[in-house]
């Protein structure tokens, strides 16, 4: 939130990415691009290749081939810490919090608040402080921010992990299908959590989802993938969820047909 | 917490339930299944609340104690150490070659911590790089040091050397050992509750993929966890061997270890991983400690007291987990 890019301008890009696990090739040359307070959503079915292309912007994966640039600068995210630094965050859907901890070592977890003095002990008075308030402030609604994490809801959890990447000045949000297995209510908190961060402006979001009609209801522009490669992108505003659902019928009896 | 959950709850019932969860707390419920058992046994022979026998007590309780310390941390971060107990045995030994080849005392100690640690990194090196299981590289590492320790003493047992002052402070007055004890549960506990170390080790137990995400260093903690362990070990294992004033190869072994490590699960750490205190490992151990100490005095004949400390032990450790249970949400 420190930096002098301004909403609008390109905040992460990936050029012609490739990925192979063994025989099997993950993605065949992806090109990706988002903007500040801009929300791509990522439609494909499972195997597409959408949650290799998340986990190598975040660091988790390294492409065999193409290039990444954050802020316009090309970069190599060689691991989760290096993306990080760079304010890329992932939410990712088997939700990366420990459910026997609670929700602020959650929220701190890896980069806790110490003390000081020689010992560095945790600082959970702050810590606790610090989380209640992330969580108030973009909307999230728990009893306490002491409970464990395993006691929460899922709509709740998602939440929590939404705001722990936020609250670390992420710039640059990836989520990994932050309304799987959700029920409409819990849905809705989401969405709602989503709106707000888009409305701040200053962050780009990258969503993985399945439903259509939801995916074009939240972001700007999506992405069509299939078998590792980008099929279709346009804007949501001229998408409509007939017209996505028409293209992956075609492409399915196309794949059949071949 | 529970109180803070309904804000309109009545004052007098947030209590009642507040109490009720910290009775379901698993330390909380072996204190009172120790303080039963101390009552008894007092009844049942006079004179086991004594200051001889709390001296005796101790010598049962502080050892399994501190070998509980590092097993707690490797149960939570899901590994397990079998061969802490050959360590033991180990280290008096190293210490007294390492001093017969002309080193003094003190550090003819730190030399075999030193040695003790290094078995730990082996350990963690062979379990995290290789990806064995811990359970096969510390079983295998169990027979290895048995061997080792064997071979160093040529099987025969040796007395331990130093001047009364360091013997003293090694465990030979009669309450070093439990003090020794006391102080690496304090500094254990500090460790699990209020460090990075310690909530990295349960959040990797608790769910490492959580952990590997959120950039933890899984096996750094992990190898650690198998450093601190061995080094323990081996401290026991010299304080055991200042107290007696002399040092056997075959002390400690599989028995010590399995009592650390019951000692934690009875204290309510959960043998699948991500939940476990240190306090826990104390009272379990102190409630260990309390029943061989008080069937000793009760005469039961060695057979029939394994038969009875087995059971107790599986009690224990049976109505932990279901405790757990009915607390919802225990990891194990």
């Amino acid at each position: 939130m420190t930096d002098t890019a301004t909403a609008g301008g390109e905040a992460i890009r990936g050029e012609n990415l490739v990925k192979a696990f063994g025989h099997v090739t993950a993605l065949a040359g992806v090109s990706i691009r988002v903007n500040r307070g801009e929300t791509l959503g990522i439609l494909g079915d499972n195997g597409a290749g959408k949650s290799t292309l998340i986990k190598i912007l975040t660091g988790y994966h390294q492409p065999d081939a193409g290039q990444v640039y954050v802020d316009g600068r090309s970069v190599r995210l060689d691991s989760v810490d290096e993306a990080r630094a760079l304010g890329i965050e992932c939410v990712y859907q088997d939700l990366a919090l420990v459910n026997a901890i609670s929700v602020y070592h959650n929220m701190f977890l890896n980069r806790e608040l110490l003390r000081g003095g020689p010992l560095r002990l945790l600082n959970h008075k702050e810590m606790r402080r610090r989380a209640a308030q992330a969580l108030a402030e973009i909307g999230v609604d728990i009893p306490s921010v002491e409970v464990e994490v395993g006691t929460l809801s899922g709509g709740q959890r998602q939440a929590i992990a939404v705001a722990r990447a936020v609250y670390s000045d992420a710039r640059i949000l990836l989520l990994d299908e932050p309304l799987a297995a959700m029920g409409a209510r819990e849905a809705r908190l989401i969405i709602g959590l989503i709106d707000r961060l888009k409305a701040r402006g200053d962050i780009a979001i990258v969503m993985i989802a399945h439903n259509y009609a939801q995916t074009l209801e939240i972001c700007d522009r999506i992405m069509l993938m299939q078998h590792g490669e980008v099929t279709f992108e346009s804007a949501a505003a001229t998408t409509s969820a007939e017209q996505l659902l028409d293209i992956v019928r075609r492409e399915y009896r196309a794949a059949r047909a071949g | 917490m529970s109180g803070r959950g309904e804000p309109g709850a009545e004052p007098r019932r947030g209590l009642a339930r507040r109490a009720y969860g910290l009775l379901l707390r698993p330390e909380a419920s072996v204190v009172v299944v120790s303080v039963a058992l101390v009552l008894y046994f007092e009844i049942a022979n006079a004179n086991f609340v004594s200051a001889a026998n709390l001296q005796t007590l101790t010598q049962f309780v502080a050892a399994p104690v501190i070998i509980a310390c590092g097993e707690i941390m490797l149960l939570i971060c899901r590994e397990i150490d079998l061969s802490v107990g050959q360590v033991f045995a180990l280290a008096p030994f190293l210490m007294e070659n390492i001093n017969d080849a002309g080193i003094p005392e003190p550090l003819a100690i730190l030399a075999a911590l030193a040695v003790c640690a290094l078995i730990g990194l082996v350990i963690g090196l062979i379990t995290i790089g290789l990806r064995v299981p811990s359970f096969i590289t510390t079983l295998g590492m169990l027979f290895l040091i048995t061997g080792l320790t064997l071979t160093i003493s040529r099987g025969y047992p040796a007395n331990t050397a130093g001047g009364p002052v360091l013997t003293g402070i090694m465990g030979e007055w009669a309450y070093s050992e439990i003090l020794w004890a006391l102080a690496i549960v304090a500094i254990m506990h500090t460790v699990l509750r209020h460090t990075r170390w310690g909530l990295h080790t349960i959040a990797i137990g608790g769910n490492i993929v959580a952990a590997a995400e959120a950039g933890v260093a899984i096996n750094r903690i992990k190898i650690g966890n198998f450093v601190l362990t061995s080094t323990l070990g081996g401290f026991t294992g010299l304080l055991e061997a200042f107290r007696v004033g002399s040092i056997d190869p075959l002390a400690g072994g599989s028995n010590i270890m399995f009592l650390g490590v019951a000692s934690g699960v009875i204290g309510g750490t959960a043998i699948a991983g991500g939940a476990g205190t240190i306090v826990g490992g104390l009272v379990g151990g102190i409630m260990l400690g309390v029943m061989q100490d008080g069937f000793t005095l009760q005469g039961i004949n060695a057979f029939t007291f394994d038969i009875i400390i087995g059971a107790a032990i599986l009690i224990a450790m049976v109505a932990n987990i279901h405790l757990a249970r009915l607390r919802g949400g225990g990891a194990s």
